[in-house]
């Protein structure tokens, strides 16, 4: 988990940066927290679009990529500072990195008070739709009377404070997992419609002129693009096989490898298998189907909402556990995002893979055990994704 | 004659709460001299080391020294009003608080059918801050909703009723101006010598 800290400050010195810098010290075990500045973003202007400059991207690009967002903000005259207000301006202009996301809001001031006022303008202002963050509600953490509140190690002086922030992080963890159980497919957004499941567009590669339902697609794509096999050599990066090396390569590795391409269709499977015996069951007649004829359609918002994920570069892999095959086995799905050189989405390879062997033989190899924990923590954040899952075995 | 300022809440080109205030400026041409003031080109708020704002905007607090009476027209903007005005705000607060105990009437404009009234509730409690403390009319309320349909070409509010709504606040600001002048000339708000949040 990632969280970015947001300092809603751009004076030079900040007890704000400060209270930022202190959590992302104090609780990095509990989390990886990144401080950022605003000082370089400029002021507002509609009638001057400057969404594209690098400080107004640099912002957009590590809160889309967080899993959360901690704004700290002063108190200006009872309100939050024009700088801070500005950055939300422009990410609630053209782009929208804050929509759905998870955010808290802590605050240190001057006064007794300790910017008591500006945390609730802060929360009006990023309930507004164009903005639309999810923000923590209660755990109101102030810092009054701010310049008296840190050691010279930039430490909070008072136990009682550090312990309260303590549990007021820890809860944040836990809600930036309920909001994202929110925002997952079984949640209440209908997600179908965010990815061509048809493949009815094209990229590059897309072979055109052959129906992706037919029974031996393979075969005709093969013969429109001249695909060479067998004995031929293909060069690859870096070294040379032949075809027929290459499938019993790749028939050798430890999972079951699928390959659908950025248009959503299905291209390859590492096939040596019969359907039945797979766990993630294929049959040879599907290649060149396009996704949604892989899946039924209760499973395309969750299918969907995967790829957006890799597509979108939220995320590079997503993994479900699919608890279908007994328990001596842990068989987990792995949606891996596919680029280019340039991070360009290409598609997915789903591997599909029981590493419970794994684990038994590294518990073997060091002599540790497993100690029963709290069970429900493991399963609890992916069981999200399961009808993903459970609808590709489907044929 | 009064003597006011107007402030347009905005840095944009295009504003109908620029446009409110040419109208109020115009339609009461016979009650007061309104000069309509731009905040587009002021820089924004960074503390500065020494209690010293730039020259735009010390001629800004010099016109709000001089004024009878301030009318801010502010658009919303994310439920608030928009940083750029904040910003001003903020430079006044931190120099030479020209608003301590000036009367101030709040008008807004906004696309929507709201018409900006949450940002004028921000903006009230942003204003009674103590290092502003303007002198806000009480209940009152001046709302332009769907604002970008609200002007004809010559740019007169269209909706008789609110011209009519407009001239009876109007009408109350003079004569709260004329209170409220009184009050404070007996009883005037000191004036912090230096920006008094960090004096403790
Ligand atoms: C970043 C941004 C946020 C906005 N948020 C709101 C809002 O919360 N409520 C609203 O009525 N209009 C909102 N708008 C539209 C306003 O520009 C418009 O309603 C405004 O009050 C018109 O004032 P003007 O014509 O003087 O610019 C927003 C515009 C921008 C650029
Ligand atoms: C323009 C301005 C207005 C301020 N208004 C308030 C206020 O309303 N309440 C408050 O507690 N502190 C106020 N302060 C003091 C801030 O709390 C103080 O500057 C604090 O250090 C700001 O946080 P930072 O150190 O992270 O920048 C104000 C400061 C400035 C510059």
């Amino acid at each position: 988990m990632k969280i970015v800290g947001i300092v809603g400050s751009n004076a030079d010195f900040s007890y704000n940066h400060q209270l930022l810098n202190f959590i992302a010290k104090q609780y990095k075990q509990l989390v990886e927290i990144e401080v950022l500045d605003i000082k370089d973003v400029p002021m507002f202007n509609q009638s001057d679009d400057q969404t594209d400059s690098a400080p107004i991207q640099h912002l957009n690009e590590k809160i889309t990529e967080a899993d959360g967002v901690i704004i700290a903000t002063p108190e200006y005259n009872h309100s939050i500072p024009s700088a801070l207000q500005s950055v939300i301006e422009w990410l609630s202009f053209k782009i929208h990195p804050l929509d759905g996301k998870p955010v808290m809001i802590v605050g240190a001031s001057y006064d007794v008070q300790g910017s008591s006022r500006s945390q609730l303008h802060l929360r009006q202002i990023l309930d507004a739709p164009g903005v639309n963050a999810v923000v923590m509600p209660g755990n109101e953490f102030l810092l009054g009377e701010v310049h008296k509140a840190f050691d010279e190690e930039g430490d909070l002086k008072d136990a009682e404070t550090a312990k309260f922030l303590e549990s007021c992080i820890k809860k944040f963890i836990r809600f930036i997992n309920v909001v994202n159980v929110l925002n997952a497919p079984e949640g209440m957004k209908d997600l179908s419609s965010a990815e061509d499941l048809y493949a009815t567009g094209s990229i590059d590669t897309t072979i055109q002129g052959i129906d992706m339902m037919a029974d031996d697609w393979v075969e005709q794509a093969a013969e429109a693009t001249g695909a060479v096999d067998g004995d031929t050599y293909v060069k690859l990066d870096r070294g040379i096989l032949t075809v027929n090396q290459l499938n019993h390569f790749l028939n050798s590795m430890p999972a079951e490898l699928t390959y659908a391409d950025s248009n959503n269709q299905f291209l390859y499977y590492n096939h040596h298998l019969d359907a039945e015996e797979m766990f993630a069951s294929r049959r040879p007649e599907q290649v060149g189907y396009p996704l949604a004829e892989c899946h039924p359609k209760q499973a395309f918002s969750g299918v969907s909402w995967v790829i957006q994920q890799l597509r979108k570069g939220k995320q590079d892999v997503v993994k479900t556990h699919v608890p279908t095959h007994g328990p001596d086995k842990f068989v987990v799905h792995n949606y891996q995002a596919i680029r280019d050189e340039e991070g360009n989405y290409l598609g997915i390879n789903e591997y599909v893979q029981d590493i419970k062997p794994i684990i038994d033989w590294y518990l073997e190899q060091t002599g540790q055990q497993l100690t029963g924990g709290d069970v429900d923590a493991v399963s609890g954040a992916t069981s999200k994704v399961d009808t993903v899952s459970g609808a590709t075995v489907k044929g | 004659m009064l003597n006011l300022i107007g402030i347009v809440g905005t840095n944009s080109d295009q504003s109908t709460n620029r446009q409110l205030l040419q109208f109020i400026q115009k339609h009461f041409a016979d009650q007061a001299n309104i000069e309509i003031c731009e905040i587009k080109d002021l820089p924004a708020f960074n503390k500065p080391k020494e209690n010293q704002a730039p020259e735009e905007v010390q001629a800004l607090a010099a016109k709000i020294t001089a004024a009878d009476g301030v009318i801010i027209s502010t658009p919303e903007y994310n439920h608030s009003i928009p940083a750029i005005l904040k910003s001003v705000l903020e430079w006044l607060s931190y120099t030479s608080q020209p608003l301590v105990d000036k009367p101030l009437m709040i008008t807004g404009a906004s696309y929507g059918k709201l018409g900006s009234s949450r940002a004028q509730s921000h903006l009230r409690q942003i204003l009674d801050a103590p290092e502003l403390k303007a002198r806000i009319m009480p209940s009152s309320e001046f709302l332009v909703g769907y604002s970008l349909q609200a002007f004809d070409e010559e740019g007169n509010l269209k909706d008789a009723n609110k011209v009519s709504e407009l001239e009876d606040i109007f009408n109350d600001f003079t004569q709260f101006i004329e209170i409220t002048n009184h009050l404070v000339s007996k009883n005037p708000t000191k004036k912090a010598q230096k920006f008094s949040w960090e004096d403790n």
